[in-house]
């Protein structure tokens, strides 16, 4: 509405001006410039049929340019052009009619202040396995995507930047909202007896300083940078080679007389992202409980807290077999299994279980 | 629930609309609309013309008819210098707010498409038609889409309540009546593959697989599959897969199916640090060809006949040749290919960064298989 009232307001005020720089107001949404509207009084001569093959929005630079790919529509005394991508922040443009410069105008920067932020990095402890797999960096505002080989890098002893340590996937892995990127350490450096790994070895050495930099270069969508760089510094420690086990979980459960949290503590770090997934509370009528779970420090620990009151009675932790340690050893399988080892088994479950009793608290 | 009663009005005031709108029943199930694509990770064709465009961001396959159906029996070739710029000046931006995210040309019209990101995200489907780069509209289209299934439910949201998901559709195929769409989670590190019918059908009776591979049969390992192809070999058809760990994987495609966990056979691995970004099987006289783009290495090319004659499956590793094992490949004289299809059988369109920092589309020669 508050756009539709400016948008009026704009049509008005446009009327009352009389020359050349005036008339195009910009359309908003999302604080994207997805459009245009020229008053048609500029226009007059021109039937509303021949418009769209006579009028054309260029970009406003040297040299010959092409008419920017869009759709044309009659409204309101007034022509409205959407390009199919929504103009860019920072760039001038023309309005044409025939062989005739109409108007121009520039779309503006960003506010400052809407600059983005780099709010995590995980996993978040300072020791990680040689054999880390994934990096997860998550952002307040939605990024540019594409371009993370540019602004992220690793260093070694505070000097020097490893090489191709980050898989150089395109596409890249973001979430639907572009505020969370997925980096893959190279897994074929990871994986044992594959050429990368027995001619390199693994990316990461053991008991080396790294630190992981995020530049402030790295642009959103709305081409605003971040407003400072980030670094995270740890230490590698020998590689994990095992499938996480839930039989070895401690599971804390709280008295029934409210809706504490049930804590449980894995004894390791697990992937951040999988762990916001793949842990569900069931009670006894099988059905999974409402309620909002939380990661703890250094993602070693989750936090279940029920909408409801705890009853008495026998729950069940239920984790998908999918969840990962930070190697990539799931529940069910390592991330690479040696096959003339046979004391490591393998599971295809697709989930596993733990049980525990919330009981009334004892009356004194 | 609420939620559910307002979906059944809409898809119930969507069949009233259609039932007026579309009198005439549409080849494949499709109907007249326009689909709500939210992004282009992956462009494909069927052989008689429908194009199938893998969103991600919507985890859904739709199936449009472009009604681009000339049939065109010599192909000209497709010859366009800095394709990206003058994809940007069509758009009204600069070079560094797009992205080309796939390219894929119609077997009927053998005209190119490319699939285009600007940097907020809004996709752009565009056509080559001779010399020009034209839009290709998707409203009032004839479409279907089928929705992925095994997508977590909107609810997987973390404490912000955004959806952290993370996932992309590497790569997509259309091979003897079905949709074969690989994909890449940025959680789990495994690989999904789905192998969907088409024309599509209400009862999601798409195989989705978890396929695995050996590496030299000592080390079994799961991983996610970037791009692969379809092959003959020996008169057997199969998956041709390459993986984000660049080993190439063959898979019968007669035991893709749902609920199998399915081996592939490593065939080749095809050296570090390198990300295989398009595979396409290529034909020139009796021989066939694999031809494989990659991130940081030349253009391979491999002869079918030489992975028949391989019996290694990496048992042991072969001789080394340039840090890789396995089949031999020949490297063509081309590098930095970033998308690649098949014009013909003996020709590819290749959008490629030239040493100049040029990026250009062309068509490439027979002689290069």
């Amino acid at each position: 509405m508050q756009s539709l009232i400016f948008f009026v307001f704009a049509g008005f005020f446009a009327c009352r001006q009389s020359t050349e720089t005036t008339g195009v107001s910009i359309h908003w949404r999302d604080q994207r410039a997805t459009g245009i509207s020229i008053p048609q009084n500029r226009i007059a001569s021109f039937s509303p049929d021949s418009i769209s093959q006579l009028l054309t929005v260029r970009l406003a630079k040297t040299g010959a340019q092409p008419a920017i790919l869009g759709e044309y529509q009659l409204a309101d005394n007034a022509i409205i052009f959407e390009p199919l991508i929504p103009f860019t922040r920072g760039l001038r443009y023309e309005v044409w009619l025939r062989n005739q410069r109409l108007d121009g105008f520039e779309i503006p920067l960003a506010d400052p202040k809407d600059a983005p932020e780099l709010l995590a990095v995980y996993p978040s402890p300072d020791s990680l396995p040689d054999n880390l797999l994934k990096i997860y960096l998550r952002f307040s505002r939605p990024m540019r995507e594409g371009q993370s080989q540019k602004y992220v890098a690793l260093l070694k002893n505070r000097t020097d930047t490893v090489p191709g340590v980050f898989l150089d996937l395109q596409p890249e892995l973001w979430n639907p909202d572009r505020t969370m990127l997925t980096l893959w350490l190279d897994p074929g450096r990871i994986k044992r007896d594959l050429q990368p790994n027995k001619r390199l070895g693994v990316p990461l050495q053991k008991s080396v300083h790294y630190q992981l930099v995020v530049s402030n270069s790295w642009p959103d969508q709305q081409g605003t940078k971040l407003t400072k760089a980030f670094t995270k510094s740890f230490v590698t420690i020998p590689r994990d080679s095992l499938s996480p086990d839930p039989s070895r979980w401690q599971i804390t459960p709280p008295a029934a007389d409210g809706n504490q949290p049930v804590d449980i503590a894995f004894g390791e770090p697990l992937d951040y992202s999988l762990l916001t997934e793949t842990l569900h509370i069931i009670g006894e009528d099988g059905k999974s409980l409402p309620g909002e779970w939380r990661i703890g420090d250094e993602e070693k620990t989750a936090h279940f807290k029920p909408a409801q009151n705890w009853k008495p009675g026998r729950y069940t932790l239920r984790i998908e077999a999918r969840l990962e340690d930070l190697a990539g050893n799931n529940l069910n399988r390592p991330f690479d299994r040696d096959l003339t080892q046979k004391t490591v088994p393998v599971t295809s479950a697709s989930f596993f279980e733990r049980s525990f009793r919330i009981d009334q608290p004892s009356r004194q | 629930m609420k939620k559910m009663y307002f979906l059944l009005a809409i898809g119930f005031a969507g069949i009233v609309l259609l039932a007026t709108t579309t009198r005439t029943k549409k080849p494949y199930g499709l109907t007249v609309g326009t689909p709500e694509i939210k992004s282009i990770n992956a462009l494909t064709f069927s052989p008689n013309g429908i194009l199938f465009v893998g969103d991600a961001k919507s985890g859904s396959i739709f199936a449009i008819d472009t009604k681009d159906a000339e049939v065109t029996g010599q192909a000209a070739p497709v010859e366009i210098k800095n394709v990206d710029q003058k994809i940007a000046a069509l758009l009204g931006t600069e070079v560094q707010n797009i992205t080309i995210q796939d390219i894929a040309v119609n077997p009927v019209s053998k005209k190119t498409y490319i699939a285009v990101q600007h940097s907020d995200g809004t996709p752009v489907l565009l056509r080559v038609e001779g010399d020009k780069i034209m839009p290709v509209s998707t409203k009032n289209v004839e479409f279907s889409s089928l929705a992925l299934n095994n997508l977590p439910s909107a609810d997987a949201k973390d404490r912000r309540g955004e959806s952290i998901r993370v996932s992309a559709i590497s790569d997509m195929g259309f091979a003897d009546g079905r949709v074969l769409v690989s994909g890449l989670s940025g959680q789990e590190f495994n690989s999904t593959f789905r192998s969907i019918p088409f024309p599509f059908t209400d009862k999601q009776d798409q195989a989705s697989l978890e396929i695995y591979h050996a590496a030299h049969g000592k080390y079994e390992t799961l991983s996610p599959i970037k791009t692969f192809t379809t092959a003959e070999i020996k008169g057997k058809k199969y998956l041709v897969a390459s993986y984000t760990c660049t080993p190439l994987v063959l898979f019968p495609m007669d035991e893709l199916k749902a609920g199998n966990h399915v081996k592939g056979r490593t065939v080749a691995e095809m050296g570090s640090g390198n990300s295989p970004l398009d595979i396409v099987t290529m034909k020139k006289g009796d021989d066939s060809f694999l031809v494989m783009a990659n991130s940081s290495r030349p253009v391979f090319k491999v002869k079918y006949k030489n992975i028949e004659v391989y019996q290694g499956a990496l048992t042991t590793p072969v001789e080394e040749s340039f840090a890789t094992a396995g089949v031999q490949f020949v490297s063509l004289p081309v590098t930095n290919v970033i998308q690649l299809d098949k014009l013909d059988d003996t020709r590819m369109v290749m959008l490629q960064r030239r040493s100049n920092g040029n990026l250009d589309l062309w068509t490439s020669s027979d002689r290069y298989l």
